[in-house]
């Protein structure tokens, strides 16, 4: 399974099935997989996966300034679904560095990428240095801009071992935001709290807000800075084979 | 073996940033001389070389890579700490290969 070629075969064949028959298609084919859990409506893919009767690796990144209500839900999920969630923080030597010379709000004044990259980037990386292959809960919807192309299955180059393979899948990607809640309301999935406050889209506290009717949920993360387009894409509407 | 990076060119004509970047860090690194050949990807052209190699690959962003080995699969790297690292025997720093992987990588899902 490693080509690229298979790779896109295979993903062309996921493409049209259901994120439950692309999850299971993940935990068959690897062994050593985790599911990335942001702490929002992604928890849709540990409860696909709990179904799926399959042993479960979780991991979230605390980044040390997730929502009160955030924490709580970890908490409620690796008790309702009886799991261990491994939650992964940054390393303290770098938050301090970074605290120390530009403050606790420092991405207010610049952009928000050092500090992901400190506190997101850098464990995500150390963790996923450890799997096989990993499942996220990127949808297409969430960004029509950047994410439109997101396939259900990647060779994610970024994050792979030096020399070596990891695969991510998207089991949701082709899910629009009404399918997740639709699902989680059916199967009486819990949710964060933050949902019923207004908030989409969740992450780090300061840079989180709630959206309002007609807002594109992207509209309640790093609002302060100006929308760009992701500039490096090469748009596959001018590829022609 | 034979090295081919392949940059972007925005349909207005403008030059993609992040190719350009990468560009003159392999410049001043000494590492453009070991490529035999940089192909531009035209956008407004789909029949431009890069446009057609990037199709060919399926590779849908820019700057990427292409390794050519005798009788083998050509190798695609879409990351450039991966390539220099990987191809070039180049070292790079902890600090460089987030800073590219954090423009690569829309973050709202984490």
């Amino acid at each position: 399974m490693g080509s690229i070629t298979n790779i896109v075969d295979i993903d062309s064949e996921l493409a049209t099935q259901t994120p439950q028959e692309i999850l299971q298609y993940a935990l068959e084919n690897h062994d050593n997989i985790a599911i990335s859990f942001s702490g929002a409506e992604d928890v849709v893919l540990i409860d696909m996966a709990h179904k799926l009767g399959k042993d479960l690796q979780v991991f979230s990144l605390d980044t040390g300034r997730l929502h009160a209500e955030t924490y709580r839900f970890i908490e409620q999920v690796r008790k309702h679904y009886n799991i261990d969630i491994d939650v992964v923080y940054p390393e303290a030597s770098r938050v301090e560095k970074l605290v120390k010379e530009k403050g606790l709000f420092s991405f207010y004044d610049g952009d928000h990428k050092e500090c992901c990259g400190i506190r997101k980037i850098a464990p995500l990386r150390k963790q996923l240095l450890t799997v096989d292959a990993w499942i996220t809960g990127q949808r297409r919807d969430q960004s029509p801009g950047t994410r439109a192309a997101v396939p259900v299955m990647q060779d994610d180059k970024a994050f792979a071992r030096p020399d070596d393979k990891l695969t991510k899948f998207n089991p949701l990607a082709n899910w629009t935001s009404k399918q997740v809640w639709d699902y989680i309301r059916e199967n009486n999935v819990p949710y964060n709290e933050l949902h019923d406050k207004g908030f989409i889209s969740i992450g780090c506290e300061p840079c989180t807000r709630p959206t309002g009717p007609g807002q594109h949920e992207r509209e309640g993360r790093w609002w302060w800075e100006e929308a760009t387009l992701k500039e490096c894409g090469l748009h596959a509407v001018n590829i022609q084979k | 073996m034979k090295l081919t990076m392949v940059k972007k060119v925005f349909a207005d004509g403008s030059p993609c940033k992040k190719c350009g970047e990468i560009e003159t860090k392999m410049r001043d690194a000494g590492q453009l001389e070991q490529l035999d050949q940089i192909v531009i990807a035209y956008e407004a052209d789909p029949q431009s070389e890069g446009m057609q190699l990037a199709a060919q690959h399926n590779v849908d962003r820019a700057p990427f890579f292409i390794v050519e080995r005798d009788g083998q699969d050509a190798e695609i790297y879409t990351v450039y700490f991966k390539f220099v690292k990987e191809v070039l025997n180049a070292k790079t720093s902890e600090d460089e290969e987030i800073q590219e992987i954090m423009n690569d990588v829309d973050l709202d899902f984490l």
